[in-house]
């Protein structure tokens, strides 16, 4: 370089645009040089011993074909792995049926049968893990010599989220875009019909809409809810009508947080805002006496909504936004869109009325070592190689190219002809929700991208970050106050959430907030803030 | 008269006294091998799951951490077992999982003693053996699905009972929104579950019956009830009392099977359906805790000794004969 000369290189820029996309060519091949450069010195580590490492994750483990299939994608992977660091991958299930406890117990157990572990801060007990000693402490220095891209790729504030006590126990996934704000999905046609030209923005158009859909659609059930959503409607409401921030993982109600406005302020809105929770309570009533979903609702545990909503048997399915991309597109799974090519799926997501939407924790999905791994070296290297290497990325993804997923033309994933959903469906067996990776992702032909991207672009407008991810809340010593809050929250929200409460709406909420107030709701809030100010000052 | 039986008595004593001293311990060993053999797995299952574990009661003590184990966690005394004495419903959850463990000794053993002597009146054999079997069945059936068919006959919506209310035109009823209703429902279906299997062992024990009692008693002319008030009841007596102190120990022991697969989450319905049991999992399930929940299950194991010790106490004062010890 150094011998070229000015003149030389005038002459080289007359060339400009090829030279532009040459260097942008070489400025590409850098780059995966780069990258697999992450790699190198894995030549240093001494990977002799052939091991098994055991990849801990929730979901029912697949059978017959299915499982056949699973194990030729395995076959091929480990092949791979084997390759690169001697070691080879084997799936642990956690099936859903009480998984909470199987999961938990499985970690208590420390029999070293697994190593990876997936987990996650706020629906899997990722802290109270790490506290009780069940995860692997990750150094810095471990994870850059045996997870070099990881360690690369992920910063520096977002490894301080995933400190305990100054130590590092999660892989957060976080590069990649995903939304799980709840809301409901719902027939926008329906809803046209029913008057609302734009579709449901608000929880009085919900109501509009229900009525009309129990008494034009009287054959189907506008909402076959199971009893299990009280927290989440309860949570949409509360996000929607103020600016209310909640902090993750203290009790599955979330019932403390601060404000938009406020965030270090710890508050609980269900001990404060009783005019709201009577509003929410009478709507609800209003909701229940329409028949949105049935009278036992809360004894109705096999109900299976998101199915007959796929099939045009319910008006409305209450989960998040990832549920509602699928829902909203023309799938297999998905007849109405076959059925009745009127058929549309909108979105009202919690929050809206107020804007108030908050990014998800880098932690929803992260994945962890077991402190009883026997391998836990070679466990994070076969992690860095699932999450970065584009072959083990999407053989662990998608599965076999041409049999489990092919590539269209203009770059998206698509089904090979004779594809069966039920028994090729990789994505859906390895449940790897614990590190993907958009650098790596596909975009799905079959989703509705247009309708997708735009809500996106609307979230990505207004959200904020999540505020609290390196808050983890010491709760020793008032466990015992929030599990009996959680209980009374429980008790009573399953009630006026479905309406089932006697009495007016006033007294059932002064009820519940009494109860609340007794169970100590004012010292575990006292506390928390005591917690918030050491952390983020006074 | 007396003094020989006193002299005999004392001529007893001594020999068995001389008997006695002449084995050592391994000698009676030796020749009660049979006997204690006999009682060998029993020895070993109890020693393996009751006692082995016993010195585990400490984790209710502590506050556990995996990795350190339960002798190495931090001591906290009783901090496990506030949360259910600051819950508030200790007292309420206690009283409905010892009135409903009453309901059920007392009307399950009523009903078994009830139906084994049915049982013994009939006179086909092949009766019997059919309504032995019919009985039995839903004592294999899983809870779970007794839980699932509970529903579907109640449900409000589509339940087979108001499907045919519906049908005569009559009020639905609506059990799944009515608590007071429950600890019925709750009897009906436990001893719908049970009785067949109870009611086996007082068969057996009235087939143990001293038959030529009750053809002396026959002889004598007593009529069919007279039998059953004057020899069967009373030959029973000893059974009835043992099983039900054995059930007693477990009073405070609710039966969570039963419960939640019933009731479920459904907390209109927690007032009079509310045990230790189904409190103590959805108030901890969601955060795992072995220290509590060995607190609960500590706090369970004494309450129900207390009254076991007690019982007893109050039976051999009464009936020295039936006491356990």
């Amino acid at each position: 370089m150094r011998t070229l000369s000015r003149r030389d290189f005038l002459k080289g820029s007359a060339a400009g645009l090829v030279g532009a996309a040459l260097s942008s060519a070489i400025g590409g091949t850098f780059a995966l040089a780069e990258e697999s450069d992450y790699w190198a010195n894995w030549g240093d580590i001494d990977t002799s011993e052939h091991v098994v490492i055991n990849y801990m994750t929730t979901g029912d483990k697949p059978t017959g074909e299915a499982l056949d299939n699973l194990n030729a994608m395995l076959e091929q992977l480990n092949a791979i792995l084997t390759e690169k660091v001697n070691a080879e991958i084997e799936i642990y299930y956690i099936e859903w049926t009480d998984y909470l406890s199987n999961y938990n117990l499985t970690l208590a157990s420390m029999d070293g049968s697994v190593d990876l572990v997936g987990t996650a801060s706020d629906w899997l007990d990722a802290w109270p893990n790490a506290k009780n000693g069940a995860f692997l402490e990750l150094s810095e220095d471990m994870l850059s010599t045996y997870a070099p891209a990881t360690y690369a790729s992920v910063p520096q504030e977002n490894w301080d989220m995933c400190k305990y006590d100054g130590e590092i126990y999660l892989m957060p996934e976080d590069n990649y875009a995903q939304w799980t704000n709840h809301g409901f999905a719902y027939r926008l046609d329906w809803a046209r019909e029913a008057g609302l030209e734009d579709g449901v923005h608000s929880w009085e158009d919900m109501t509009t809409y229900f009525q009309y859909v129990t008494e034009a659609y009287p054959d189907i059930q506008a909402w076959d809810s199971d009893g299990t959503n009280y927290a989440t409607m309860v949570g949409g409401w509360i996000s929607s009508k103020t600016n209310y921030v909640s902090i993750d993982g203290i009790n599955s109600g979330a019932m403390w947080g601060g404000t938009k406005d406020d965030l270090y302020t710890v508050y609980s809105p269900y001990a404060t805002e009783t005019d709201l929770l009577v509003e929410f309570a009478e709507m609800m009533k209003s909701w229940d006496e329409m028949g949105v979903w049935v009278t036992d609702v809360l004894n109705n545990t096999d109900a299976s909504n998101r199915d007959e909503f796929r099939v045009g048997l319910s008006a409305a399915e209450q989960h998040h936004t990832q549920t509602w991309t699928d829902l909203c597109s023309d799938t297999a799974a998905n007849t109405i869109y076959e059925d009745d090519e009127d058929a549309e799926v909108g979105f009202f997501y919690f929050g809206e009325e107020s804007q108030n939407v908050v990014a998800l924790s880098i932690t929803h999905g992260a994945m962890a070592v077991s402190a009883a791994s026997a391998n836990p070296e070679r466990a994070l290297m076969v992690y860095d190689l699932i999450r970065n290497d584009e072959e083990c990325y999407r053989l662990f993804n998608y599965g076999i190219e041409g049999v489990s997923y092919e590539i269209t033309e203009d770059g998206y994933k698509t089904t090979p002809e004779g594809y069966d959903s039920e028994t090729q469906n990789i994505n859906g067996m390895t449940n790897y929700w614990w590190g993907r990776n958009d650098d790596l992702e596909i975009k799905s032909a079959e989703l509705n991208w247009d309708a997708i991207d735009e809500l996106y672009a609307i979230y990505d407008e207004i959200k904020i970050e999540y505020p609290y991810g390196q808050f983890v809340a010491n709760v020793d010593e008032i466990s015992y106050m929030i599990d009996n809050i959680s209980e009374i929250h429980t008790n009573y929200m399953k009630q006026i959430a479905y309406g089932k409460y006697t009495g007016t709406a006033e007294e059932i909420v002064a009820e519940y907030q009494a109860a609340l107030a007794s169970a100590g709701i004012d010292d575990v809030t006292a506390e928390l803030q005591a917690q918030f100010d050491e952390l983020y000052g006074a | 008269m007396n003094g020989e039986e006193g002299f005999m008595k004392s001529k007893e004593k001594v020999a068995v006294k001389k008997y006695k001293s002449k084995l050592t311990f391994w000698q009676k060993v030796w020749q009660s091998r049979i006997l204690l053999l006999m009682c060998l797995p029993a020895v070993v299952f109890f020693f393996m799951f009751s006692y082995m574990p016993m010195p585990g009661i400490w984790v209710a003590f502590v506050k556990y951490n995996y990795r350190s184990g339960i002798f190495g966690s931090k001591f906290v005394g009783f901090q496990n077992f506030k949360f259910l004495f600051t819950s508030g419903k200790l007292l309420s959850l206690t009283t409905n999982t010892i009135l409903y463990n009453l309901a059920f000794i007392i009307l399950g053993n009523v009903l078994a003693v009830f139906v084994a002597i049915l049982l013994n009146e009939v006179r086909s054999k092949y009766f019997v053996k059919v309504s032995q079997t019919i009985m039995f069945l839903p004592y294999f059936i899983s809870q779970v699905l007794v839980g699932i068919l509970v529903y579907y006959l109640l449900n409000y919506d589509s339940g087979f009972v108001n499907s045919i209310l519906g049908a005569l035109g009559l009020e639905l009823w609506q059990p799944y929104s009515d608590a007071s209703v429950w600890p019925a429902i709750l009897i009906i279906v436990y001893l719908w579950q049970q009785t067949g299997y109870n009611s086996v062992v007082y068969f057996a024990a009235i087939m143990g019956i001293d038959e030529s009692m009750l053809e002396a008693a026959k002889v004598d002319g007593a009529n069919g009830f007279q039998r059953i008030r004057y020899i069967i009841l009373p030959s029973l007596k000893g059974t009835i009392v043992i099983l039900l102190l054995f059930a007693l120990g477990g009073i405070v022991k609710g039966n969570f099977g039963l419960f939640y697969n019933i009731i479920g989450t459904n907390s209109l319905l927690y007032s009079t359906t509310d045990i230790i049991e189904t409190y103590v999992y959805r108030a901890t399930m969601t955060d795992f805790n072995f220290s509590t929940a060995s607190a609960v299950g500590l706090y369970q194991s004494v309450i129900g000794f207390v009254i076991v010790m007690v019982v007893n106490f109050v039976v051999k004062k009464i009936e020295p004969d039936y006491s356990l010890f």
